[in-house]
């Protein structure tokens, strides 16, 4: 909270002094993160801004997310280590998708910590404009899974608010058209490196059983998680 | 995805914006949802109300100054491709010349008589013309162009413009069709786009989105970028 509110301050660009704290704690958290990495203290608080602005064109300003011609997934209080792992996964081409492979590819790791603790901190509200008529039948999904069709519970691994662990997305406030897009694509857009097979694996049955109509509910349910 | 969500989550987004860049104005807010809330899709429930001989009117006069299919004319200015946009994005330009967050005095005055059934007969009307793109635009730089519009300037933060206005740049909502637009239109705005969009400040609206990507352009990369899309088909 103290960081995001140092970073705000650092956006209006009034006071040296409030750029100069944030530089401060940026590179002590990078610091802190990348002990071993000689390359840490070549991101500034500037580029790191900069960086962000950019990232927040089509990811929404707060980076709640964004209804551009693709719906573009809500980065705010994602789990750190999933965002790094899927940045790579863009660059290793793991994961297919042109414009974040050209994202991806720029990014020092210095800059990919920065941007992903940012993120992390980011609390706005969901975006919404899911049907909320599904909400009921997308929580029983997710909290409960459905035995009857092998589908585990949602919550095991993503937990029981949905905010995820590690690897493991958060999903709550996540666009429930985003969220039906990964769904129905999942093994034509993940895994998609023979030579570097990854975590997404362990979704893939689980997209795959699942019918169009349990993926829309549960999607809308967790596009109104806070 | 109809026009509707689009919408709101422009809404939304810009919100954001002035949480973060002017402060949280409840009031603006306000306005904002109400002039977002009017635009809706272009089937409105009174798109009826204007006669098919008062449409027809009307759609010749808009093409006195935009083409004769509305594909673009080169007048004293370049007058812009309105044929195949997307009605969500029509429909809010002719409301942002009425609320002075567009400047352009001929619009100005062109769109402050239109009723809103005859605002959504013209945009439904130009969503579905496909006349050739008017071409015009130098050639060898299409190219660098395409390579700006699907990937963006990633060292220069850039965003890829496919992202936001399709890969095939035929736009989205309220998000323009830039497919087919003149070359020197899409220059003009891009390089005079704080200038021109979101000049209200009591209504801040979506044009804030591409002050930034405009802004980080050199006017190089914008000629690059008009001419691949104006060749678009």
């Amino acid at each position: 909270m103290e960081a995001r509110q140092l970073k705000s301050s650092a956006h209006g660009a009034t006071t040296r002094i409030a750029q100069l704290g944030f530089a401060l704690l940026l590179s002590f958290g990078i610091g802190v993160a990348h002990a071993q990495d000689t390359h840490a203290a070549s991101v500034t608080a500037k580029d790191v801004q900069a960086k962000l602005a950019y990232c927040e064109v089509c990811h929404g300003v707060s980076a709640q997310g964004f209804r551009g011609y693709y719906p573009i997934p809500r980065l705010a209080g994602q789990q750190p280590q999933y965002l790094e792992n899927q940045l790579q996964a863009f660059v290793e081409r793991r994961r297919t998708n042109n414009i974040m492979f050209n994202v991806g590819h720029v990014l020092s790791p210095a800059m990919i910590t920065a941007l992903v603790t940012d993120f992390h901190e980011l609390n706005p509200k969901p975006l919404g404009g899911a049907p909320r008529d599904l909400v009921p039948a997308g929580k029983k999904i997710f909290d409960e899974g459905i035995p009857a069709s092998n589908v585990p519970a949602c919550s095991a691994c993503h937990g029981p608010d949905a905010k995820g662990n590690g690897p493991f997305p958060r999903l709550a406030g996540q666009l429930n058209d985003y969220m039906i897009d990964k769904l129905v694509n999942w093994t034509k857009e993940r895994g998609q490196n023979p030579a570097s097979p990854d975590t997404s694996a362990v979704m893939a049955p689980i997209a795959h059983s699942l019918t169009k109509p349990q993926i829309e509910a549960v999607a809308a349910y967790l596009s109104y998680l806070e | 995805m109809n026009a509707f969500p689009m919408g709101s989550s422009i809404m939304i987004f810009v919100r954001h914006w002035q949480r973060r860049t002017l402060g949280a104005l409840s009031l603006q807010a306000t306005i904002l949802a109400a002039a977002f809330a009017t635009v809706g899709p272009a089937n409105a429930v009174d798109s009826g109300a204007a006669s098919q001989a008062d449409l027809q009117a009307k759609i010749g006069y808009c093409q006195d100054c935009h083409g004769s299919s509305a594909q673009g004319y080169r007048g004293y200015l370049p007058i812009p491709r309105l044929a195949g946009q997307q009605p969500g994005y029509l429909e809010n330009q002719l409301r942002a010349f009425i609320e002075h967050r567009r400047t352009n005095n001929i619009m100005f005055n062109v769109a402050h008589t239109l009723s809103p059934a005859m605002i959504s007969g013209l945009a439904a009307h130009f969503r579905g013309l496909h006349p050739e793109p008017l071409g015009g635009a130098p050639r060898e730089l299409v190219a660098a162009g395409e390579n700006i519009f699907q990937n963006g300037v990633p060292d220069a933060n850039i965003a890829a413009c496919a992202a936001c206005h399709g890969p095939q740049a035929t736009g989205t909502g309220q998000i323009p069709r830039l497919a087919g637009q003149l070359y020197p239109y899409v220059i003009k705005e891009l390089v005079n786009w704080g200038k021109e969009r979101g000049q209200n400040p009591t209504i801040p609206d979506t044009s804030a989105i591409m002050s930034p990507v405009a802004h980080s352009l050199t006017k190089s990369q914008i000629e690059a970028v008009a001419a691949y899309v104006s060749y678009l088909k």
